[in-house]
Parts: structure tokens; sequence; C-alpha cells
């Protein structure tokens, strides 16, 4: 088969074809990672260096901070709520206080600017870095945003049974944000939109189908319908046990869903046989224990499992159960690139 | 007999200002806030746990129950403290260092303190040298040690290795849990149990003090 670029391998697999292998990108790549594989790298040479197919740029990272105590390494973000960094972590900091605490916050509510344009610099960088070589995918999360940022967890979650039209809303407020937000990030030459924002746990959905159903899909299906307005395909990640979430996210018309967590459980195999005809699957290589500290034997066997399971036909990228965190050992990171390349070329020869 | 079930119902459905009234109601008629605990709220939050275990209830029904729970147990508090030992057990609990994830650890504590025990929140990104600190302070059965992120579960030995050093490591029983950790990791830190869930959690504690 002729060898396609980066682009074209992931576009294939996201519309559920067969590649000339199967590719492989991740949502978060630990700065320690890439600095064990290829020192002084920033992201963009490391991409190229390891010849990953997909270059990925956050919402949160476009985010700008005010910083209110360097020391105990407390922000502001954009939103208006007060957060702490760990230090230790991917940069998505938690919440300590959020933005609307009352419905009179929400009346004097003045949102971000989604044209901001400093937003989109590393967009426009990498535009000219990869553009019609490598996919340039741009995350959002409106309701991690409305969660983690304008609300907080119990609150919001709370307020889904004793003021849900609270959270009708708070979910109206970043809809016109989002719509905004996507549209810029599409103008600016990003090739797929993934939506991240974690809505189930290891047991399941965090909230119950009504209230997904609710407060969560319509957002994230505007989301989805303008993508595809604009040719752009849309996918969907979120952490935990999402059988009971499937139908609802092929509903909303996402191309394809991430990360088929093996720790909460999802098994690759059955996700693919229900699925695979309507979604890209992506994913499932276990990021808790066997990237971190299993042997590179492990992680070549888990990945031709994956791939035998998953990427019959096309349709699936090989990827971690959630990201390259910084306890990944760095070594079976990049065994699972060569174990990829090596056992995802099409035809594929694992019986 | 005052019947306690309109309180365990009142706690499930998560009606926060009808179990304050069923509670009032209970304490005026002289019914033992031990009584009120054990047959009332107890029932409510195994209830709680166990439907949200099955996936029947999810976050949102669980947190009003734990709310309506918790403005019940604040009315009794005042009796169980007077009359001394009534609680299951003293837990201090914390997400352990580096890592910023909260939810699993409170909804442990939801379980503990609907189960009769009296429960230290540390909060989140807790050094090892605090849980030390706390320790040396108080009275403590157990110590619950959270952690969502891989990266962040050598803090778990870390502090456990604190724990020895200070002396302190046979006065307490270690708990671990989290969405990466299994059993094996538990037994390879020395760590007393290895708790699955919320649900677990409770009954390894138990296990642990009645030893």
């Amino acid at each position: 088969m002729q060898t396609l670029t980066s682009l074209e391998r992931i576009m294939k697999a996201v519309h559920l074809q067969e590649p000339d292998m199967v590719p492989t990108f991740e949502i978060d790549i630990d700065e320690r990672v890439i600095e064990a594989l290829k020192p002084g790298a920033v992201y963009e040479d490391f991409i190229d260096y390891m010849d990953i197919d997909a270059a990925c740029y956050h919402e949160t990272r476009t985010d700008s901070y005010e910083v209110l105590d360097k020391e105990k390494r407390i922000v502001r973000d954009q939103w208006g709520a007060v957060k702490k960094f760990s230090g230790v972590s991917f940069g998505i900091p938690m919440l300590l206080e959020p933005a609307i605490k009352s419905k009179d916050d929400l009346k004097k509510y003045k949102l971000p600017d989604p044209d901001r344009p400093e937003r989109f610099n590393r967009i426009k960088d990498a535009v000219k870095r990869f553009k019609g070589k490598r996919a340039i995918i741009a995350t959002v999360r409106p309701f991690a945003t409305m969660r983690d940022s304008l609300r907080g967890q119990d609150e919001l979650f709370k307020d889904m049974i004793r003021d849900p039209e609270f959270v009708d809303s708070l979910d109206h407020l970043l809809r016109g944000y989002y719509g905004r937000l996507v549209k810029n990030l599409i103008d600016a030459g990003v090739d797929i939109v993934l939506e991240t924002a974690d809505i189930a746990f290891t047991n399941g959905p965090m909230v119950a189908l009504k209230h997904q159903s609710r407060f969560i899909f319509p957002a994230l299906k505007e989301i989805v319908d303008y993508c595809h307005s604009r040719g752009i395909p849309c996918l969907k990640h979120t952490d935990g046990n999402i059988w009971a979430l499937m139908d609802l996210i092929v509903e909303a018309g996402f191309d394809g869903i991430h990360p088929i967590d093996p720790v909460a459980g999802m098994d690759i195999g059955e996700a693919k046989d229900k699925y695979g005809e309507k979604l890209c699957i992506m994913g499932n290589v276990d990021c808790g224990n066997l990237l971190s500290w299993g042997s590179k034997e492990e992680v070549r066997d888990t990945v031709k499992d994956c791939i035998r399971k998953a990427g019959k036909g096309g349709g699936y990228i090989c990827m971690s159960g959630n990201s390259i965190h910084g306890a990944v050992s760095p070594d079976n990171y990049a065994e699972m690139i060569r174990a990829i390349r090596e056992y995802g070329k099409y035809p594929l020869s694992l019986a | 007999m005052f019947n306690l079930d309109e309180l365990t119902n009142s706690v499930v459905d998560g009606q926060v200002a009808k179990a304050v009234e069923t509670t009032q109601k209970a304490l005026s008629a002289q019914v033992p806030a031990k009584e009120i605990l054990d047959n009332g709220l107890l029932p409510a939050m195994n209830r709680v746990g166990s439907d949200f275990e099955s996936g029947e209830i999810f976050l949102p029904e669980l947190l009003m129950a734990g709310d309506a729970m918790k403005a019940s147990i604040e009315l009794l508090k005042p009796e169980l403290t007077s009359k001394g030992a009534t609680y299951a057990g003293k837990c201090v609990i914390g997400t352990v260092e580096g890592d910023l994830h909260d939810i699993g650890k409170n909804i442990v504590i939801l379980m503990l303190e609907g189960n009769g025990w009296e429960v230290t929140d540390l909060g989140i990104d807790v050094p090892p040298q605090r849980f030390c600190d706390e320790i040396k302070k108080g009275s403590y059965d157990i110590v619950g040690l959270s952690s969502l992120l891989t990266f962040t579960m050598p803090k778990m030995p870390e502090t456990i290795n604190i724990l020895k050093e200070a002396g302190l490591r046979d006065k307490v029983k270690v708990i671990v849990g989290g969405v990466p950790l299994n059993q094996s990791f538990a037994d390879q830190i020395g760590a007393d149990a290895y708790a699955r869930d919320a649900v677990e959690a409770v009954v390894k504690a138990r296990e642990l003090v009645n030893k």
C-alpha cells in the first residue's frame, strides 16, 4: 500500500477506513518523557522526532492565568475561578473557589474573550509547521469548564437536582463561548476538534443519563454539528466506564471515542465489535500500570492485542489509555510506538 | 418506639430539610443520638452506597444524600460527643502530595461518616509529613491515602516510611485507594488494606479496627 502522510493516516482512521498503518498520537505527553527521549526538544520537535501522527493543542493551555500566590501556585483562571497547580501534574489546576457562587454572580458574569488572538498563537505556529503533513488537533471542554471553573463539581452536581434551570443557564452561557472558540480554532487551521471533558468514572457515568442528556450532550452536539458543517471531524474523550454513554456519544455524531479506558474495565474488542462501524476507536494501552511499570515485552504484547482486536479494517488509532503522563517510562512509550509501527502495517499480519 | 424509616428515606432521597425535621422530631422524642445514627442514618448511607455502586444513582444523588446525612449528624453531634466513645472509629484521610483529585476521597468520607466514623479530611496535595503531623496530634485508628495519578502513587510508600521513622506506624492502620491502585501495590508498599471503592473502604476500616 502507498505510504500516507500522518494527516492522511489519521483522517482515514477517523473516517473508519483502512490507512497504510495504524496511526498514533497522544492527548498529552509529559515534558519529562519528552526530555528523556529527545533532550532539549520542544513538543513539536518531539512529534517530528518520534514521527507521531498528530499534534494536540489544549484549550486549557491557552488560558491566561493571573498569579495570586506564586509560592503556593495559586492562580485565577480566565473564567474567574481560583485554582491551585500541584506542580507535578499536567498543568490542569484544581479548583479552590468557583467563579459563580450564586445566581447573582451569574447575572453579573462576564465571559472571557474567545476571540483573543494570543489564544491561537500556538495553533498558528503548528499550522505553519505541520499543515498537510500531520493532523493538528485542538481540544475543547465545555462541561469541564462548567464543572471545574464556573460552578465547582459538588455544587454543579447538586444543582442538577435542586436547581436544574440554573445549570441550563450555565450551559447556555457557555454554548455561545464555545461556538465562537471552535469557529476560531477551525479558522486558524485545525484539522480535528477533540472534546475532552470526563463524564464518567471507573464504575460508570458521573451523572444519570437524563442529566447527561439535558446538561451535557446538547452542547456537545452543537460543537459536533458545527465541526461537521465545516468538514472537520470531532472526537470525544472521556475516562471511565462509558458503556452506558456510548449510544449518546454516537447520537451526538462524534466521529471517534478515546480512550476505551482499560483501568475502568473497558474492553477494546467489545468496543470495536459494538461501535466500530460508527466510531473510530482510540486508545486502550494502559498507562496506569503497564506503561509506567510494565516490561517492554508486556507493552509490545498489549499493543499487539489492541491492534488485533481493534485494527481490523481500519478505524483504530493506537494510543495510551489516557495520556503519556510523568510516571510513564520513556522507554516503554518508545517501545509502544515501535510496536505500533511494527505490528500496525496494513494488511495486518496479526491473527 | 420511634420509627426512623422516614429519616432513612429522606437521606436516601437527598431531602435536607426533611432529614433535619425528622432528626429533630426523633431527638425531641428522646430517641438516643446513637440509635438515630445506627438505625436511621447508617441504613440510609448503606443503601445509598450500594445504589451508587450498582449504578442506580449517580454523583448528584449521592452528594444530595450526603448533605442530608451531614445535616442530621450535625444535630446528633452534641449528644454523640458528650457521651464519649460512640464513634465507630477515627480516621484521617487525604489525597497524597502532587495529586489534586478529591471525588473518590470525598465519597469515602461520606460513607465513613454515614457509618459512624469521625473523619478528619486533610484535603488534597497532602505531603507525607502532614499526615505524620496529624497522626501525632490525634489518636487515629485509620489513615486513608488516596491517589488518582500513577505518578503520585510513590507518595504512599513515602508516607508509610515517614510514619515508620516517626515510630507511628504501629499506632495506625493504613488503607490506600484510587483508580490506578490494586491489592498487589498495597501489599508491596506495606499498607494494611486496599479498598476498591467507598463501600469497601468502610468494610476494610471496620475489619481493621476490630482485629
